[in-house]
């Protein structure tokens, strides 16, 4: 071996040491960039003994990136639902805290504990039946039933809508995030072929797969050129070497029966009761599960008491021989006239209302809950209390009565067939507080797991600065050497060049 | 250079490690101080899920056995308004049938019996038309109109009117007619027990006396318990007293001779006892209902410190595990800042030597 080798291998030594000084200073600057995927120079032995950066790798884990990308998605799923159904179960929110403004005492404004107030108002007017001021309370008690039906029923429209907008948002989203993962996919692509490094590029995928999985499920494979294809979890290509388009109408009207559009990923539709392939996870998923499932199920019960009310309390041909149709008494829609069917109830809860004929602050006169004849005044075929007496009960009893009386509803709406007003209320209370907490845990459950899962990918792929700072301490002391075996060989050259 | 084991620990990750327990940390302590202050879960629906409905049902039967208990005050009330009525009225009808007992043709003054009835039927009257608040405790279910009309009203009434023209066809005369004196004593008793109670029955009642209606008032006292909470003035008892005051205060004048008073006082003690008697039983009736009230009251105050009780149950924390929970959360909190900074001071750099 010559001297001037040793010059070469010393020149080789500056060179890997300042591209490995890059790579530490590199990785020091992004120790903070979420999503950054450490760098490690590679140095091999080059042909005269030296050393040789050969390539830059980027510490990726393709695992982890898909473990924290599903539980993102799922967490993101189990939010969108949890927001939704929590602003539904606001109207049944019997916590101390919440107070209505019609003076209802502590178990809240749900449609329970109004028809609750109706029960014990009109037990009240049955001990004092010639008490007209009972009769108003009674009426009043009705008409907070009727307006609770009508509000849970607009809170239910309200977060339709928001799903619906919110499903716009996140398509417009995931549009944008697929035209901007075409642009990185691009610069990998070329960039393996042209040698370039194309860490950053990468980088910038792994962290758009990661947005796009909050607002849809997704999977990932990588071709042999570099390129990665997405789909989503139920298998619909979004991007394979172009982005496939991503479109939905939102529907910024949708009224009780009325159903919103499906989203399509090329052309195949992905949400609602019509998809071949529907998408299982994010935030799209969770989104149109509450437009298309769980919300319209809560509005069929609620539409489902306002049938049993406006049946329950109809008022019947009370003549010798019956011969006219029963109508609708103390609740009713407005231009009614006739019953609604209780397998056709949609629009009910918004639309019930107390008959304007027994509704004093209305000009009707509030006896008439006592002495029937709502449907009709003055048609003594519908009267009851025929005497006019003004202690008569029969027909308040019979109004009690159909609270707790059993009767047929219609099973579609998820509990079941049969059973009382009162206790159909309450089983709807505890259906949807039921989801509510399921929903509510599900998604305390995903997002520990969601945050798990990125810790891990943080820790397996991200920067730690005191091990960056012992490399650059290892670089510092080899480039020291370095610099002393340069002076060393220098030296050693004058010598001989003395001795010459 | 230095590789990373499975060990390695990103320093992103490490800086921002604390950031969400810590958050966590702050909405469970709110949510405890919450709890603590009221004694319930701050989110009952969320606590308790599909259990909500139960719960609902809980409140709501105690709401409803308030609601009845209040209600039973008000039957209460007007229970005893008619106890004291009817007693009164089994007063005046005992006072009568004590003076009757002593009655003696010849011996007593001329208008005693006249007197005597009329301040009966007066009596009588007024008490059948008591009333509790706005309700005529014995009308039955027409509770609004008094149920016995006034006898002595003027213009003269009906009931009136019916007893004259009734005297005046059986015996072509007025009872205050000297001629009066010659009605014989059968007569006279099959005057009073024909067309004279056929006034006081029936339709005759209906239209001339009573407004009552004969359906009596219920109410619900306690879950699915319904009884009768009045009486009416159609019954039989009240019947026989009206008859009897009336046949005294119109026909008990002295025109009569002695033996056809001595018919009318027999007739009319009959029927005042018979009344007694009735209205003995009456209130007998009303007393049992009324001990049902208070048997009512006294179980629905056991059930509703059940039902509370239960209520108390699903919805309370418990106030020392809470309290034991705030203190725990606020020392991790704590505990979180303390070591926040700490590991801002863990980092290589500072301990390097500057070269």
């Amino acid at each position: 071996m010559s001297l001037s080798t040793a010059f070469n291998v010393i020149s080789s030594a500056f060179a890997a040491n300042a591209a490995q000084t890059a790579v530490v200073s590199n990785n020091i600057a992004n120790a903070n960039t979420p999503g950054y995927s450490r760098e490690i120079a590679n140095v091999v032995t080059n042909s005269y003994g030296g050393a040789d950066v050969a390539s830059v790798t980027r510490e990726a884990n393709a695992a982890l990136l898909e473990q924290a990308a599903s539980s993102t998605s799922q967490a993101a799923t189990q939010q969108a639902i949890s927001d939704g159904l929590s602003t539904l179960a606001r109207t049944v929110d019997d916590s101390s805290s919440a107070s209505s403004t019609s003076g209802a005492d502590q178990n809240g404004a749900s449609p329970s504990a109004m028809l609750a107030n109706l029960q014990s108002a009109l037990t009240t007017y049955e001990v004092s039946p010639d008490s007209s001021l009972a009769a108003h309370a009674a009426v009043s008690a009705a008409s907070d039933l009727a307006s609770s039906l009508n509000s849970a029923s607009a809170t239910v429209t309200q977060v339709r809508e928001q799903a619906d907008q919110n499903m716009a948002s996140s398509v417009t989203t995931i549009n944008s995030l697929l035209s901007r993962f075409t642009a990185a996919n691009n610069a990998v692509v070329t960039g393996l072929q042209t040698g370039a490094n194309v860490s950053s590029a990468e980088d910038t995928r792994d962290s758009i797969v990661t947005q796009l999985a909050q607002q849809i499920g997704v999977s990932t494979t990588t071709a042999a050129n570099g390129s990665q294809s997405i789909y989503t979890d139920s298998g619909v290509t979004l991007f394979q070497d172009t982005p496939r388009t991503v479109s939905f109408t939102a529907t910024p009207t949708l009224l009780d029966g009325a159903s919103g559009a499906p989203v399509t990923v090329d052309g195949v539709p992905v949400t609602g009761p019509n998809s071949p392939m529907p998408i299982q996870s994010g935030a799209l998923a969770g989104y149109a599960a509450l437009r298309d499932t769980l919300a319209p199920q809560y509005q069929a019960q609620l539409d489902q008491i306002a049938g049993g009310l406006i049946n329950g309390f109809a008022e019947s041909d009370q003549s010798a021989t019956p011969t006219l149709t029963s109508l609708p008494g103390l609740f009713t829609t407005s231009g009614a006239t006739s019953l609604p069917s209780m397998s056709a109830t949609t629009g009910l809860a918004a639309a019930i209302e107390v008959n304007p004929n027994v509704d004093p602050s209305q000009g009707g006169n509030p006896n008439l809950l006592r002495d029937g004849g709502i449907s009709a005044p003055g048609n003594p075929a519908y009267t009851y209390n025929t005497t006019g007496s003004a202690s008569y009960t029969g027909r308040i009893q019979q109004l009690i009565g159909q609270i707790g009386a059993t009767k047929s509803f219609d099973p579609s709406a998820g509990l079941g067939s049969s059973s009382n007003l009162a206790g159909y209320a309450n089983a709807s209370v505890s259906w949807l507080q039921g989801e509510n907490q399921h929903a509510s845990d599900s998604s305390s459950y995903q997002n520990a797991l969601a945050t798990q899962a990125t810790s891990a990918l943080s820790n397996a792929t991200g920067v730690n600065l005191d091990a960056e700072m012992t490399n650059m301490l290892n670089l510092e002391n080899s480039y020291a050497s370095s610099a002393k075996l340069l002076t060393t060989v220098t030296s050693m050259f004058s010598a001989l060049l003395a001795a010459a | 250079m230095t590789t990373m084991g499975a060990n390695s620990i990103s320093s992103q990750f490490l800086a921002n490690s604390l950031v969400a327990p810590v958050l966590q940390a702050q909405s469970s302590l709110t949510t405890a101080m919450t709890e603590e202050s009221t004694g319930q879960y701050a989110d009952l629906g969320l606590q308790l899920g599909d259990q909500s409905g139960y719960e609902l049902s809980l409140k709501e039967q105690v709401g409803l056995l308030q609601t009845l208990t209040t209600g039973n005050s008000a039957v209460s009330t007007s229970l005893s308004t008619a106890q004291t009525a009817l007693q009164s009225i089994s007063s005046t009808a005992q006072t009568t049938l004590n003076d009757l007992a002593t009655w003696m043709p010849g011996a007593s003054s001329d208008s005693q019996l006249q007197t005597t009835g009329q301040s009966a039927l007066q009596s009588f009257i007024g008490s059948a038309n008591t009333t509790a608040g706005d309700q005529y405790v014995l009308g039955g279910i027409n509770s609004g109109v008094p149920p016995i009309a006034d006898y002595y009203s003027t213009p003269t009434s009906a009931a009136k009117t019916a007893v004259d023209q009734a005297f005046q066809t059986a015996f072509g005369i007025s009872p205050s007619d000297p001629a009066a004196a010659s009605i014989s004593a059968s007569a006279m008793q099959s005057f009073l027990s024909g067309p004279f109670a056929a006034l006081f029955q029936g339709a005759s009642w209906s239209s001339d006396w009573s407004s009552a209606s004969s359906t009596n008032t219920t109410a619900e006292i306690a879950p699915d318990q319904t009884v009768t909470t009045s009486t009416n003035a159609n019954q039989p008892g009240f019947q026989d007293l009206a008859q009897a005051y009336t046949m005294l205060s119109e026909f008990g004048g002295s025109q009569l001779s002695d033996a056809t008073q001595q018919a009318l006082v027999t007739a009319a003690s009959s029927l005042v006892s018979q009344g007694l008697h009735s209205m003995t039983t009456i209130q007998a009736e009303l007393g049992s209902t009324q001990s049902a009230v208070t048997s009512a009251n006294n179980s629905m105050s056991s059930q509703l410190t059940v039902l509370q009780e239960q209520v108390g149950n699903l919805d309370d924390v418990n106030p020392d595990a809470t309290a034991a929970q705030i203190n725990s959360l606020t020392d991790q909190i704590q505990m979180a800042y303390e070591l926040t900074s700490r590991l801002q001071q863990l980092n290589l750099a500072q301990y390097l030597p500057v070269a």
